[in-house]
């Protein structure tokens, strides 16, 4: 069985997230997204590589959506509504609630613009009812096979990682997420599942991030100061995330100083985003849970509606305002404004497109911007640049990695270079197989199959009862060869054996069983048979008064004798096992020496040297596994005079 | 009244019933239906039913136990009588034997056994019923849940450490993950407990734990962590001392892979691990606080353990993450844990300053008033070093709307010493906006004004220059005294004079005078250091002249306790580190100080005078004893060489604190004491506990070791009176691990005479505990109670080294804190013109006189003292000398007594010249000596009050 993984998009790239996987026959579309830097054909994922014949209901078992960005859902509608697939989609409940928003603000702007429409507010809707909402951790049955599960994945509210499960392949698609918490979101929280196939974001596949404590410092800094010094704050944001944790964490600021400075919301999507955090509270991080009860983070005391009568009045105040990175509407107007007075402040979000005013603004500091022929904006307003991001940092996407710790990795939405790099540290530290596909390319990766087997009434019965053994296993430890005195190394270890006493059995024609090592003999009708080694020969001795009898017959106290003596050397010589002295034998380990009075033992090889009373036979049995241990013993008797 | 009766009648009428028909059928051997054994219940549960019916039932019980095995039944028959043991405690030993009969508890189903042993244990009296044989062998059966029980509860009933070593080690490989946990905490219980030298087994243990830390679910892994925790202590405790330093870092490294983990409970275990283990090397640590991997940490291994290696870049910026994480819970337990690690070195005291500074913008208050706390240590510790791109951040909880923040930071701004102007300016602006917006903290920021202000004299100085206009009358001659913030600068103003820094006597007289118009105000918020009248005094003379020489002001002597010199001198700005209200704080002692010196019978005049300087000295030695016992723990991990250093420091730092006044010297004489005797009793630890290291002392050096440690602890609680009972119980904990260290020691302990001062002192610990009502240390309790089971168990066995050693073990040192002002007993002895140039005259064979100057100090007039001369350790003898006898013309005053006493010196030797050693000894009451003492000598031991003095004789020529 194999795992295919089909790249639709973002692969090697960051947009149009989309990936098709084929896991146990089963066939699932993870997001579904568009890319924002292309109006051509490019713009959406290539959906004829699914289905040559557009029959995507039978091709497609389902399709999953992590979050609403547009890069991971703004093809929908047009995949559903366009393209015709009329199965199953799931995404979490906010989500579902908040994904028309994204689509309808997309779909007016693009409206706006004059381009051909792809798809219209009928569509959206239309699509919408097709959605299947589900909860964090849920397990929801989509078919008799496919289980998938959403996890919480922080990034945007409503994000998360999905886990599907297929027969015995397990599979997760993260999606975006953070691994780090901000003010209004959690950090992504999994279980330790055992996984074949991890589906990664790779957006910061070589930065690591500092605290964000320091980006918080600097942002509430610039902010403060600006408004100290009775400026105007301006920060242009999307409607959504940003806007709500860089609002509570003025909030709390505002709150714990004590300051007065209004800040306004500017009208529109904002306000109406903000009435879906409040009602989507579980998703949010803990500390806004917590203090829930008493208080809503998202009713925010200081803040009030924005209008424009407002942007010339005297005093200072902050300002929240669509869209982010200043490309028109309310924030352009509100910057006209205020960019002319070197009082205020305007903070621009991390990233902003090429040939937008914000873009403009953090390349360089220029005095004057050309809005169009006829507009010119003098800038000499100060400028902070926000550092905060949604996504997780290398150091989090190797630790999620590390903690998951599936048989294979994919890299998805990220920059090809710095996956690379992200994919060797993977390969190498982690020691898990990893693949950054582009494209339109297709990986393929084994997956896990179980073999169901019954299981004998014996063999569950020893497995009930621990069955635990200790051990020391010994090792050389290398460091001490070069004084040429080598240190055995032993450590005390427990090992459990109940589940390696069954033997797996297939017979023909009959489902594999498991039975116990007991039994197997009895099941095949067979004896058990035992390879024991023996040999028999003659060890030196020394000359003493009490040993020099003419008779070579000794007695039995004679032989407890020799048998205590020989116990005494090998107890000197021999470093492991335990020698014990059963009177006329000596055992170690199954290795059994005695004294040979019989002269024709069939075990002596030669009997041709003979010292008479100088040496005494001994006469050995060992099984193969301690064949070893044998040759030692035998060396050392040899080499040694009783 | 009829009603009652009948109700009564019919009761017992129809207990009766119930009775007979049980009987009826028990003798029928039929065994007992299920609706008998409810009416049985009933009648169990039911608080009217008379004892004789209940025994009845009992008898009843134990026969259809012999009838039915069926093993509802005996569930059911379980049931009832686990009922009947909790409801009528004084039938339960009865309900109890037939619990432990063969029919329950020896019963072939686990599942009955699980229950009677559960019932046992909930009774509280498990006592002999199971041995370690069934113990083991109730382990490996099937039953998951009896073999839960039977590990959860393995140390109640108390088997060898290898039996319970070997289950526990052996069911972390349970495929039952709540057995696994169970094992675990397990080990850590036993790790805690029990005494393991063998390296093998620690490895294993700790192996195993690491394996563990990867297992699936959550509650094992948390488990693990403490498990590796513990014995990852233990490793390095066992480790050579060339790997201590490494395997503690690979044990820190260890447990920092663990605060990324996705369950909260882990991650918190994690933190509250890394905090313990206690030496780990700078590189390390520095490498938590960053997520970049440091180039010298870049290829750094470490192998703990064969097979265990770790990689040092696994630690990289675990409290970067555990600062930032989700939860308040454990980013409070990360800035705590970093709380102990700021000892170990000051460059990562820098860096975590600066992620403390960030933690004041967290969200949740008690993480920032944990973050507080934290910088306060440091404080401290004196790993504190403000720069100027904290201060911003840090003067910003100054406006916290959260009165504990705003109280916390100013408690640093009293210990924090600035290195220019500019910063310190920006501090004043800081507290003069703190005063602005909260009012309600006026008294608290006149006291940080006033301390900041006695730190940074010529910035005070400075300061009070620029402005010096706003503090002067407008010009219609009215004061415009009513702003707060004039007030504030008053307060800084006049600081200034107590400065620890010379010539800075540039403040306007005038000033001074102006700030008597706030007096009440002023003094309110200065009631830790002086008191109105006081304040009164030093005002109206700092106003009278220009050119104050304050060199001989009373005030400034009793406030400049340590010379301007000294590096930070944290004695007089720190406070007790519970943080709670300062005010409260201070004013609470200083009224029961106040009482104290009225009962010692001096004027009260006299005790105003002392009061600002004593609860600033009890503050300093308070501070000492706090690092003392932080070194404690470093003895405890067998780092005794570290800890010894530290408790040198200490010395020295107490030692330089110059105790002029009367009342001081005690307090700083009984610190001295205290950490020479901790000092001892780290050495002899060192030498007795299970460090692994080979005692590079033989038994004659430990058993000087031992005197000496004897010596200084007869010394510690004989030398000072008007100790608390608190204080003296903590003294004699001191003492109880002494003769525990020598008991353990076979070599050297002679048994009887330790046991009985065991004995003696336990019982005086008794005796105060009584009378004060104060709390046992746990340590007292474990030592009590174990010899209380000694005597009962054999009356012959007094030697038992092992169990001594164990004792040890739950000995952990208290955090000595002086509330009172100990006085100290002390001599001067002197013989007037005797050097060995002017020897006294003597006839051999013929007694000499001595004539001997002394000087008491704090002497009761009861207690027994003796002059001891000796000319060598043969000829010893003791002269006691009855201070009823002696005249003093200054009797009235208790403190001091000055007398000539004239002490014979019997047996003069034939010789023209010798010498004899005097000196004066206190007879301890508690300790009496084996010896018979020749000439009558004392009964009890002494404690020597001043050092020997040599006394120089000489054949007299007149005769």
């Amino acid at each position: 069985m194999a795992i295919d993984c089909l790249v639709l998009g973002a692969g090697q790239e960051v947009g149009k997230s989309c990936m098709v996987v084929s896991i146990n026959g089963k066939r699932i579309m993870f997001d579904c997204g568009m890319h924002m830097g292309y109006t051509d054909s490019r713009r959406y994922p290539d959906f004829s590589l699914i289905s040559k014949t557009g029959d995507f209901d039978n091709a497609l078992t389902c399709v999953i959506v992590t979050h609403f960005h547009l890069d991971h859902i703004g093809a929908l509608p047009y995949f559903t509504e366009v393209c015709g697939y009329k199965g199953p989609i799931y995404m979490t409940y906010p989500t579902k609630a908040l994904a028309p928003l994204m689509l309808e603000d997309y779909r007016k702007n693009m409206d706006r613009r004059g381009e051909d429409e792809q798809f219209t507010s009928d569509h959206i809707a239309e699509c919408m009812k097709k959605v299947i909402p589900v909860n964090l951790k849920q397990t929801v049955q989509v078919d008799k096979d496919l289980q998938i599960r959403a996890y919480y994945a922080g990034h945007v509210i409503g994000a998360a990682m999905f886990y599907a499960k297929v027969g015995d392949a397990a599979m997760v698609y993260t999606g975006d997420y953070n691994m780090t918490p901000d003010r209004h979101l959690g950090a992504a929280q999994i279980d330790r599942l055992q996984l074949d196939l991890l589906i990664t974001e790779s957006t910061y596949a070589t930065t690591i991030r500092d605290s964000r404590y320091g980006r918080e410092r600097e942002f509430l800094k610039a902010v403060h100061n600006c408004v100290a010094a009775g400026g105007k704050v301006l920060i242009p944001t999307f409607a959504l995330g940003r806007a709500q944790e860089l609002c509570i964490l003025l909030e709390d600021y505002w709150e714990r100083m004590n300051l007065k400075v209004p800040i306004y919301f500017s009208a529109g999507l904002t306000i109406q985003a903000n009435m879906y955090y409040k009602m989507l509270i579980n998703w949010t991080s803990q500390k806004i849970k917590e203090t829930y009860a008493t208080h809503n983070a998202f009713d925010f005391k200081n803040v009030r509606n924005f209008d424009r009568s407002l942007i010339n009045a005297p005093g200072p105040c902050v300002l929240f305002a669509t869209p982010g990175m200043i490309v028109g509407g309310f924030s352009l107007e509100v910057f006209m404004q205020w960019a002319p007075s070197e009082n205020n402040l305007v903070t621009l979000p991390g990233y902003c497109v090429a040939g937008t005013i914000g873009h403009k603004l953090m390349s360089g500091k220029p005095t004057k911007i050309d809005l169009d022929k006829d507009t010119q904006i003098n800038v000499r307003c100060q400028i902070h640049q926000l550092s905060f991001s949604p996504h997780t940092d290398a150091k989090g996407i190797m630790d999620l990695v590390k903690f998951l710790s599936p048989k294979h990795a994919i890299l998805v939405h990220g920059e090809k270079p710095k996956m690379a790099t992200l994919k060797e540290r993977i390969q190498s530290e982690l020691g898990i197989q990893c693949y950054c596909p582009a494209n339109n390319e297709t990986v393929t990766i084994p997956s896990t199959h179980y073999v169901k087997a019954d299981a004998s009434g014996t063999f569950i019965r020893s497995c009930l009862n621990p069955n635990f053994k200790f051990s020391t296993c010994s090792s050389t430890d290398k460091s001490y060869l070069d004084s040429n005195k080598s240190k055995a190394v032993s450590r005390l270890s427990v090992s459990d054996d109940r589940a390696t006493e069954g033997i797996l059995v297939v017979e023909k024609g009959k489902k594999a069983k498991v039975i116990h090592q007991d039994e197997f003999l009895h099941m095949l009708g067979e004896k058990k048979h035992e390879i024991q080694f023996a040999y028999c020969f003659p060890m030196h001795m020394a000359r003493t008064e009490d040993l020099s009898s003419t008779s070579h017959m000794l007695c039995s106290f004679d032989k407890c004798t020799l048998i205590s003596r020989l116990s005494m050397i090998l107890s000197d010589e021999l470093s492991e096992g335990n020698i014990l002295d059963l009177g006329e034998e000596l055992q170690v380990e199954s290795f059994r020496v005695s004294v040979c009075s019989s002269d024709n033992c069939p075990h002596r090889l030669s009997s041709s040297l003979q010292n008479g009373s100088e040496s005494v036979f001994f006469c050995c049995h060992w099984s193969v596994a301690d064949e070893k241990l044998a040759w030692k013993i035998i060396s050392i008797m040899k080499n040694s005079t009783l | 009244m009829g009603m009652v009766a009948e109700l009564e009648r019919r009761q017992s009428a129809m207990e009766l019933h119930i009775i007979n028909s049980i009987q009826q059928s028990l003798d029928n051997n039929q065994p007992l239906s299920f609706q008998a054994l409810a009416s049985l219940r009933s009648l169990i549960i039911n608080p009217a039913t008379p004892d004789s019916t209940l025994s009845s039932v009992l008898d009843a019980l134990s026969r259809s136990l012999q009838l039915n095995r069926d093993p509802v039944f005996l569930h059911h028959a379980l049931k009832l009588l686990s009922d009947l043991a909790s409801h009528r405690p004084h039938l339960s030993p009865f309900a109890l034997d037939l619990l432990r009969s063969d029919s329950l508890f020896s019963s072939a189903s686990p599942r009955l056994v699980g229950e009677s042993l559960s019932v046992l244990l909930s009774l509280a009296s498990i006592g002999n019923d199971i041995d370690a044989a069934r113990f083991v062998s109730l382990c490996l059966g099937p039953s998951v849940s009896v073999r839960q029980c039977l590990l959860r509860n393995a140390e109640k009933l108390v088997f060898r450490e290898s039996v319970l070593l070997a289950v526990f080690l052996g069911f972390t490989r349970d495929p039952y993950p709540y057995v696994r946990k169970e094992a675990l905490d397990g080990l850590v219980k036993l790790c805690k407990n029990g005494d393991f030298d063998d390296r093998d087994v620690i490895e294993g243990c700790y192996c195993r734990a690491v394996e563990l830390l990867r297992d699936a679910e959550n509650y094992v892994r948390s488990a693990a962590v403490r498990a590796v925790c513990e014995w990852g202590r233990l490793l390095v405790i066992c480790s050579e001392d060339m790997n201590k330093q490494d395997s503690s870092d690979a044990v820190f490294i260890q447990l920092g892979c663990m605060v990324r983990d996705m369950s909260v409970d882990v991650r918190l275990e994690a933190f509250e691990a890394l905090g313990k283990i206690g030496l780990v090397s700078e590189d390390i640590l520095l490498q938590t606080l960053s997520k970049k991997v440091l180039g010298i940490n870049k290829d750094k291994a470490f192998k703990p353990v064969e097979g265990l290696d770790i990689s040092a870049s696994a630690v990289a910026g675990a409290y970067i993450h555990g600062l930032e994480d989700e939860f308040s819970e454990v980013r409070m337990s990360a800035c705590y844990s970093l709380r102990t690690l700021t000892v170990f070195s000051l460059r990562f005291a820098c860096e975590a300053l600066n992620l403390m500074m960030d933690m004041l913008n967290d969200d949740s208050t008690v993480v920032r008033l944990q973050a507080l706390d934290t910088i306060h240590h440091m404080a401290t510790s004196n790993h504190l070093k403000v720069e100027k791109i904290h201060i911003h951040r840090f003067l910003s909880a100054l406006v916290d709307s959260s009165s504990v923040i705003r109280s916390m930071t100013r408690k640093i701004l009293k210990l924090a010493k600035l290195p220019q102007f500019k910063l310190f300016k920006l501090c004043i602006d800081g507290l003069l906006g703190n005063l602005e917006i909260y009012p309600q903290d006026e008294a608290d920021v006149f006291s940080a004004l006033f301390h900041i202000g006695r730190n940074h004299g010529k910035f005070t100085v400075h300061i009070i220059e620029e402005v010096s206009p706003e503090m002067e009358p407008a010009s219609g001659g009215k004061l415009s005294f009513d702003s707060t913030r004039v007030a504030a600068f008053l307060v800084l103003a006049i600081s200034a004079p107590l400065s620890h820094e010379k010539d800075v006597s540039a403040i306007p007289p005038r000033i001074f005078s102006y700030a008597v118009t706030w007096l009440g105000r002023i003094s309110y918020g200065l009631s830790d250091l002086m008191n109105q009248e006081k304040l009164l005094a030093y005002l109206s003379e700092c106003s009278r002249s220009s050119t104050i020489s304050l060199a001989d002001f009373k005030i400034n002597e009793a406030l400049l306790t340590v010379e301007s010199d000294a590096p930070i001198p944290l004695c007089s700005k720190v406070d007790s580190p519970v943080s709670m209200p300062f005010w409260k704080d201070s004013g609470g002692t200083s009224d029961y100080h106040h009482q104290e010196f009225l009962s010692l019978g001096k004027s009260a005049a006299h005790a105003e005078y002392e009061l600002g300087e004593h609860s600033e000295l009890r503050k300093y030695v308070n501070l000492i004893f706090k690092k003392v016992k932080d070194f404690w723990s470093l003895v405890e991990l067998g780092c005794t060489t570290e800890a010894f250093k530290g408790i040198r420091a200490c010395k020295e730092e107490v030692a330089s604190f110059t105790a002029d006044s009367p009342g001081s010297s005690g307090a700083v004489a009984f610190t001295l004491q205290y950490l020479q005797v901790i000092g001892m009793l780290a050495k002899v630890w060192g030498h007795l506990r299970p460090t692994k290291m080979l005692n590079p002392y033989g038994v004659g050096k430990l058993e000087l070791l031992f005197a000496k440690l004897d010596r200084r602890l007869r010394e510690i609680s004989n030398r000072f009176i008007g100790l608390s009972k608190g204080e003296e119980l903590q003294i004699l904990d001191l003492v109880l691990v002494a003769c525990l260290l020598r008991l353990s020691k076979m070599e050297i302990c002679c048994c009887n005479a330790a046991m009985k001062l065991l004995l003696s002192t336990v019982a005086h610990v008794e005796y105060l505990h009584k009378e004060g009502s104060i709390e046992l240390s746990n340590f007292v309790t474990e030592v009590k109670k174990s010899l209380h089971d000694a005597d009962s168990s054999s009356s012959s066995s007094t030697c038992k080294p092992l169990l001594f050693k164990k004792l040890l073990d739950s000995f952990s040192l208290q955090q000595f804190v002086l509330y009172g002002t100990p006085r100290y007993i002390h001599a001067e002895l002197a013989v007037p013109s005797n050097d060995s140039e002017n020897p006294l005259p003597f006839i051999p064979g013929i007694p000499a006189s001595i004539p001997l100057a002394i000087t008491l100090h704090n002497v009761l007039t009861e207690s027994r003292l003796w002059v001891r001369i000796s000319m060598n350790e043969e000829s010893t003898q003791f002269v006691f000398l009855d201070l009823n006898l002696i005249r003093n013309e200054k009797r009235s005053i208790n403190v001091v007594r000055e007398f000539t006493f004239v002490a014979p010196f019997y047996r003069t030797p034939k010789a023209i010249s010798f010498t004899v050693r005097a000196s004066l000894g206190l007879e301890c009451f508690r300790e009496n000596i084996d010896r018979v003492k020749v000439f009558g000598g004392p009964k009890c031991e002494l404690t020597y009050l001043c050092p020997e003095k040599e006394i120089f004789l000489c054949k007299s020529t007149e005769c």
